[in-house]
């Protein structure tokens, strides 16, 4: 069975004045089946949000992107903008991380959620109210026939993000680009929101790309996890399997700086170094700097993410070292 | 207006910060024209009466013979009903129009930023007073109050200057109240007060050189809007009098044979235009650089 | 909200109050000779003594005061010292003439500068924008009464398309006026049938209004510019595209929506210009309205019509500020009056 969405080899620069000024996005190659919660992990600055504008062609003008995005069958870099537009929010959508300035402040919350509808779904007034009522008591939002006549200002951010979520299963996508859902949320806010998405995604089926940079969560909520590091995928495969035995060093590392895996008294685990921008070009792997088990071959020539087996790909000479 | 408040943090940044203002502008195509253009009135305002081809025409000496001629070799803007040249007329009407602008400007800010300042640092009763003062003074549409004072004084170019003055110190006040307001408890000053220097010397030195750039930018728009202003009540004949080459006096001059002799009502409109023309486009490029938000 | 309008209406009125003491004090203050005004060119001595008299201009001024403000409230403005009329009178007759040419400069304000701001936005840095940037910084460095002299010298010298003066030609005025209704030509003419007089009114106001819309219009656009240019960078609009909604309506619905408020301010504000702009414009066109009665008041030290005029302003002045507030609540959701 083919994939539901194929990324490969998506680079994307940003120019300034003509020239490429910084690149967001080396070269990723990911896949998410249908029905799949693939989660998208990484420091800030490894592209994965950039990677996930990529796939709606939501970032800005001054980006340039090139491979390939395969969704359903279909080439969406090279889709013509109508057709790119009626992909948006009906077949793929999107969960932003701030659902207080996602809102249109002075459109009631239903209205704004209508839109969509109407837009895409050939309804009119009456049948989208209809159909947001009954979208808005999916996400468990209480008196929806009330709440969606308020303004965002009016609600919560738990609520909103709720909102935000009935807005993007509107009209039942298949996948569902959630960007931080949860961050901007305290920790039982956190979890609600997450059983909500967890159990709307098995009743309805759709794929979540989850981009997050806690690596713990994205291990409880995702089938799959792609670590990035500098614009590239350095480790890829089943959660549960790749946290509990990771074997990239960064992923390593990653994990063993969770407050929650260090042991009492010991000082917490960091990396060392800084993470690369956007701006220089390394010559090799982008982590050797930092690297404890890097060599000579790691500075000369990036390594490939090759598969290893049971589902997982990895970028790295010395895997097998871990 | 925390616009104003932030053009306020900003210029209390290093030395740098103005250099890099300085920069922006040289790069600004449209900055550059527009001081180009303001630099060549300016230059032409300071050697008038040598540019001029006839100066003492320019001033007022008449030429009855050679009234109301069209433009030509000799006149490049045509003559006057009393036969004055048109181009020196406007040349030297450079003079009265930036002169006047200048003090009206410098006259509000003189008046309106201590009274803001004051009023924005030590808040209370002062604040209160100067607000319901400021209030009353701006219910009143703008030019109205001007016109109603200039009148009253008896029409000249000097009564015209106080009465826009008086109009327009109000804004100077808010602004600089609004900008005291939000340093009466920076760091800094709260640092020097601790070290006993007072109120007015803080004012002085740490409050107004804060001030100093968006009163800059202000004065800049303003100068444009004042140009106008002046120009309207001498049309009206509310401010300068014959003889005297204003430019607003000489459209009115030239309004009832416009559609005959068209020259001596267009070109002195003509410099109004250009001058105000040039001081919006240098206020705009200075917004622009100094607060990006505000729409490029 | 009543709470809010109530306590307004208060502040405004002592406003007003303010206006008038400082109106009444500069007329006085200021040396002038009203009764030489009164009787005209020919006064003498004993005549200026008499009117001086008749005219209660001798008692102290406290007293003046008093008089006049018990006079305003009676609703009786004072008595022009030139034409002899009434002022609230004058003003009233004056005043459709000089509302025909304000609300048709506000309304091409809106219609034309709300959408070339627009249109500069959705286009940013290319042609339309350009153009509109360049038009509306002309429209506002421009003199009015220069802009007016300049389309009267093109649209009536030169080509002969439009009258150059007046509100209707003397052959309308005099020959087969229009039906007086209310007062407005074009209101008039069109609700009475007079299809000849409707386009002699028409044609006479086209310059003068577009004179005088000129200014508001270059505020407008570039406001409307301005505050799109902000609006269609915030995250909501993001949202917006995100899930597929048309260029056209993020741009004119939903956007406009949201930036609308800045303009509206600027639009409250116009209005106070063109209440003194009229005056320049209705000079130039020799338009009958309070603009020329203004102007002749402030020329003659006609201090009755003066204070009239200038209360009459501030009023003006004041109710739209009053009404772009109450608007301005209205729209945004988040603002409460409290």
């Amino acid at each position: 069975m083919s994939a539901l969405l194929e990324i490969d080899d998506l680079a994307v620069d940003f120019v300034r004045e003509g020239r490429v000024a910084a690149r967001a996005v080396r070269g990723i190659n990911l896949e998410l089946a249908t029905g799949e919660a693939l989660g998208v992990v990484g420091e800030t600055g490894c592209g994965k949000t950039v990677t996930g504008l990529s796939i709606l062609r939501m970032l800005p003008a001054t980006a340039r992107t090139s491979g390939r995005i395969v969704f359903d069958g279909r080439e969406v870099l090279a889709l013509p903008e109508d057709e790119l537009r009626d992909l948006r929010g009906r077949r793929i959508s999107m969960v932003f991380q701030s659902p207080a300035t996602s809102f249109n402040p002075v459109f009631p919350l239903g209205r704004q959620l209508q839109h969509v509808a109407e837009r895409h779904l050939g309804i009119g007034r009456r049948a989208s109210e209809r159909l947001v009522v009954e979208r808005l008591r999916e996400v468990e939002l209480p008196d929806p026939e009330r709440t969606m006549r308020l303004y965002p200002h009016e609600l919560s951010g738990g609520m909103l993000q709720r909102a935000m979520i009935a807005m993007a299963i509107l009209c039942r996508p298949s996948l569902l680009i959630a960007d931080e859902p949860t961050t901007a949320l305290d920790v039982t806010l956190a979890e609600q929101i997450l059983r909500l998405l967890r159990s709307l995604q098995r009743e309805h089926g759709f794929a979540v790309f989850f981009i997050s940079h806690d690596l713990d969560l994205v291990g409880d909520f995702c089938d799959r996890v792609a670590v990035l590091y500098a614009g590239r995928v350095v480790e890829s495969g089943p959660a549960a399997v790749m946290l509990a035995e990771p074997r990239h060093p960064y992923t390593r590392a990653l994990l063993s700086a969770l407050p929650r895996r260090g042991r009492p008294g010991t000082p917490l685990e960091a990396v060392p170094g800084n993470v690369p921008t956007g701006l220089e070009e390394p010559t090799g792997c982008a982590f050797a700097p930092r690297c404890p088990l890097a060599e000579d071959r790691c500075t000369s020539a990036p390594p490939h993410l090759a598969p290893i087996g049971a589902g997982r790909s990895v970028a790295c000479y010395r895997w097998e070292d871990a | 207006m925390s616009a104003a408040a932030d053009w306020a943090s900003a210029a209390a940044a290093a030395p740098e910060a103005r250099a890099g203002v300085l920069r922006a502008l040289r790069r600004d195509p449209v900055a550059l024209a527009a001081s180009t253009l303001l630099a060549l009135v300016v230059l032409t305002t300071l050697l008038a009466p040598v540019i001029a081809p006839y100066p003492g025409q320019g001033r007022g000496t008449a030429d009855v013979a050679a009234r109301d001629l069209a433009p030509g070799a000799a006149h490049l803007f045509g003559t006057d009903h009393l036969g004055r040249d048109m181009l020196s007329r406007v040349i030297m009407g450079s003079r009265p129009a930036l002169g006047s602008a200048a003090a009206v400007v410098v006259l509000a800010v003189l008046i309106g930023v201590p009274l803001g300042l004051a009023a924005g640092y030590f808040g209370g009763k002062v604040d209160e007073g100067l607000m319901r003062l400021t209030d009353l003074f701006l219910s009143f549409p703008p030019l109205l109050l001007a016109m109603v004072i200039a009148a009253l004084l008896g029409p000249s170019l000097v009564h015209a200057v106080v009465a826009l003055a008086i109009s327009w110190w109000p804004w100077y006040a808010r602004l600089a109240r609004t900008v005291a307001q939000s340093l009466r408890h920076a760091p800094f000053v709260d640092a020097a007060r601790v070290f006993g220097v007072r109120a007015p010397a803080i004012l002085a030195r740490h409050v107004l050189r804060n001030a100093l750039t968006p009163i800059l930018v202000q004065a800049t728009v303003d100068a444009g809007t004042v140009i106008l202003a002046i120009g309207s009540l001498s049309f009206l004949g509310l401010g300068s009098q014959p003889p005297l080459p204003d430019w607003g006096l000489m459209v009115s001059d030239g309004r009832t044979t416009v559609l005959t002799e068209w020259w001596i009502a267009t070109f002195p409109g003509l410099a109004i235009f250009v001058v105000a023309l040039g001081f919006n486009l240098l206020g705009d490029a200075l917004r622009d650089v100094l607060d990006p938000r505000s729409g490029r | 909200m009543l709470y809010w309008l109530g306590r307004r209406l208060l502040t405004s009125a002592v406003t007003l109050f303010g206006v008038v003491t400082v109106t009444f004090v500069l007329a006085r203050v200021v040396p002038s000779n009203p009764a030489a005004v009164y009787i005209g060119p020919l006064a003498r001595p004993a005549e200026i003594a008499r009117v001086t008299k008749q005219l209660g201009l001798d008692r102290p001024l406290p007293v003046q005061y008093a008089r006049y403000l018990r006079n305003l409230a009676e609703g009786d403005w004072g008595t022009s010292l030139a034409t002899k009329e009434p002022v609230l009178g004058g003003i009233a007759t004056r005043l459709p003439a000089t509302l025909e040419l304000i609300v048709s400069a506000m309304a091409l304000a809106i219609l034309l500068g709300i959408p070339l701001g627009v249109i500069a936005a959705r286009f940013p840095a290319r042609a339309p924008d350009v153009l509109v940037r360049v038009g509306s910084v002309f429209g506002i460095s421009m003199p009015v009464f220069w802009l007016g002299l300049l389309l009267q010298a093109l649209f009536s010298g030169k080509l002969g398309l439009l009258p150059a003066t007046s509100r209707l030609s003397l052959e309308t005025s005099v020959l087969h006026p229009i039906p007086h209704l209310t007062g407005f030509a074009i209101f008039d003419a069109l609700v009475g049938g007079d299809w000849s007089g409707l386009r002699d009114a028409a044609t006479h106001l086209i310059l003068p209004a577009l004179t005088l819309a000129a200014y508001p219009i270059g505020l407008v656009a570039r406001m409307t510019r301005a505050s799109m240019l902000e609006v269609l960078g915030q995250d909501y609009i993001r949202t917006a595209r995100t899930f597929g909604l048309g260029e056209r309506k993020i741009v004119w619905h939903l956007a406009l929506r949201n930036a609308f408020p800045p303009t509206l301010t600027i639009i409250g504000l116009s209005f106070a210009y063109l209440l003194t702009g009229t005056f320049f414009v209705e000079l130039v066109y020799d338009w009958p309205g309070i603009g020329q009665f203004a102007t002749n008041a402030l020329l003659n030290l006609d201090y009755p019509v003066i204070m009239g005029i200038t209360l009459f302003g501030a009023i003006g002045f004041l109710s739209t500020n009053l009404l772009v507030d109450v608007l301005q609540a209205r729209l945004d959701p988040r603002v409460r009056l409290t």
